[in-house]
């Protein structure tokens, strides 16, 4: 029986890791989800900033991020966009799909906040090639380094929010949502350290680690880690969604994970005895 | 967009998601026909993106409006990496590998430096008593021993027996800990990879959930 378990057939795993996932998103049975000190403090940074706020968004993710990072993304659009906020946004990202990921974020505009307007409220830059050297750039002027055109074709200057916001550094916070490099090694080292600006970072797990060490030295002044910290800041913005309604599927996964986990082992450590005596 | 469109596009989506998942059980052409697409579309997208959203700008803009034929210098530069091609010459393009190398290196040390080792040094300059609270005394404590015992690891040139030996093996299992935490948060990732694309196949394309 332990050999059986030390060397069960992957295929049986991935066929029980479906069938959990898909029962925990049909059937799911609402475990809490409590908002941690991390996420508190990226909502706290948000609700903080004085109205009217300009806050540059970089979209450095592509569709691969979509599931951890929209939720997070749409999370602080309504943060932002709430009455009494009034918050500006200016999206750009060094990642190809940066304005398809604007464009599919701010989509909630419309249904949720009507009197919103595009290029007054918000723009959307979209992708630029050049990678850090554009963060440079853009801090001399947006409408040269972007060429004068957003990720829709038009005229960058026609729009009353770049007439006011012209380079990055006037930015009273920079968002960035990550998957990856170019990200917020980048931004640290060309925006936010020589200018002072705060930062705050959606990332995905696997880039989590590797947050930490710039979280600590302050680098990063708020985190959102993966789907779960997605969850949590949307909780906190009281408006559930994707990240909140697959936390159940998470968490089932995770347990059936450690359960084979724990049964591998044992199988690996009785069949080693086995073989010994 | 039509309905019909989005349609298509649904299943389109839930088609390939499904073909590039069967790879798990079993390598078959639909997987490779899968990737295959996906990759020529990423890489077809990408030049399309950048000739209409950058390179047509700086022709029509800079030099034909503008008039600034500087730029005609690097992206000349730029060029000669295609010269690789062709035997005859393919030296010239050691001069793009020049001036990437030399940027780059530039790049690294004057914006480095300072964020990553300087402010990096900094932040393990903690209170490790009398901050008010027990558990932010703790994990000072344990956060600057661990970098330490990490860093005396990789002193390669002192044998590690005695005193130095016990400290890089604390530094060893201080980055096991380290490495345990990073694969618990690769799988966290993957499986929320996943997720994302049952909610879309159970959602929009069985609606099977809201």
């Amino acid at each position: 029986m332990w050999e059986k378990l030390a060397n069960v057939d992957r295929r049986w795993i991935y066929a029980l890791m479906i069938f959990v996932i898909a029962l925990a998103l049909i059937k799911p049975i609402g475990l809490a989800i409590v908002p941690s000190a991390d996420t508190q403090k990226v909502y706290d940074i948000i609700e903080n900033l004085p109205r009217g706020s300009i806050v540059w968004m970089g979209m450095e993710f592509s569709a691969g991020g979509i599931p951890e990072l929209m939720p997070a993304l749409q999370s602080m659009i309504r943060q932002g966009f709430k009455e009494g906020r009034d918050l500006r946004f200016v999206c750009a990202g060094m990642w190809q799909m940066a304005g398809d990921m604007a464009d599919q974020a701010f989509s909630i505009v419309k249904e949720e906040f009507p009197h919103k307007q595009y290029g007054v409220d918000w723009v959307n830059i979209g992708y630029k090639p050049g990678g850090d050297v554009l963060l440079q750039q853009y801090q001399n002027s947006i409408i040269e380094t972007a060429k004068g055109v957003d990720f829709y074709g038009d005229d960058l200057s026609q729009f009353p929010l770049m007439k006011e916001f012209t380079s990055l550094k006037q930015a009273e916070l920079v968002a960035i949502f990550c998957t990856g490099t170019p990200g917020e090694k980048e931004y640290i080292k060309h925006v936010t350290s020589p200018n002072k600006i705060p930062l705050v970072e959606a990332a995905i797990s696997v880039s989590i680690p590797e947050c930490m060490p710039l979280v600590q030295a302050g680098q990063i002044s708020g985190l959102l880690a993966g789907m779960k910290g997605a969850a949590e800041y949307e909780v906190l913005v009281e408006k559930p969604g994707s990240a909140t309604a697959g936390m159940d599927a998470q968490s089932f996964s995770h347990a059936l994970i450690i359960i084979f986990m724990i049964l591998g082992n044992l199988g690996y450590v009785f069949t080693k005895n086995k073989k010994e005596s | 967009m039509s309905e019909t469109a989005l349609t298509v596009g649904t299943w389109l989506q839930a088609f390939f998601t499904i073909v590039l998942v069967s790879a798990v059980f079993k390598d078959n052409p639909l997987y490779r026909f899968a990737e295959h697409t996906y990759v020529g579309l990423y890489a077809g997208y990408g030049v399309a993106l950048t000739y209409f959203n950058y390179i047509r700008l700086n022709v029509t803009t800079d030099i034909a409006k503008d008039g600034k034929y500087i730029v005609l210098v690097p992206i000349i530069i730029g060029l000669l990496i295609y010269t690789r091609y062709i035997k005859s010459i393919s030296w010239l393009s050691r001069y793009t590998i020049c001036f990437q190398l030399g940027i780059g290196s530039g790049y690294v040390l004057a914006k480095d430096f300072k964020p990553f080792f300087v402010d990096q040094v900094r932040a393990t300059f903690l209170q490790l008593w009398g901050s008010g609270d027990w558990w932010v005394d703790v994990s000072n404590w344990i956060y600057v021993i661990g970098t330490v015992c990490s860093l005396v690891y990789f002193l390669f040139t002192i044998q590690k027996k005695g005193f130095q030996g016990r400290v890089s093996m604390v530094g060893r299992y201080t980055m096991m800990i380290a490495f345990g935490a990073a694969f618990g948060n690769t799988v966290m990732a993957r499986v929320s990879l996943f997720l994302g694309r049952m909610q879309f196949l159970l959602g929009d394309w069985l609606h099977l959930i809201k």
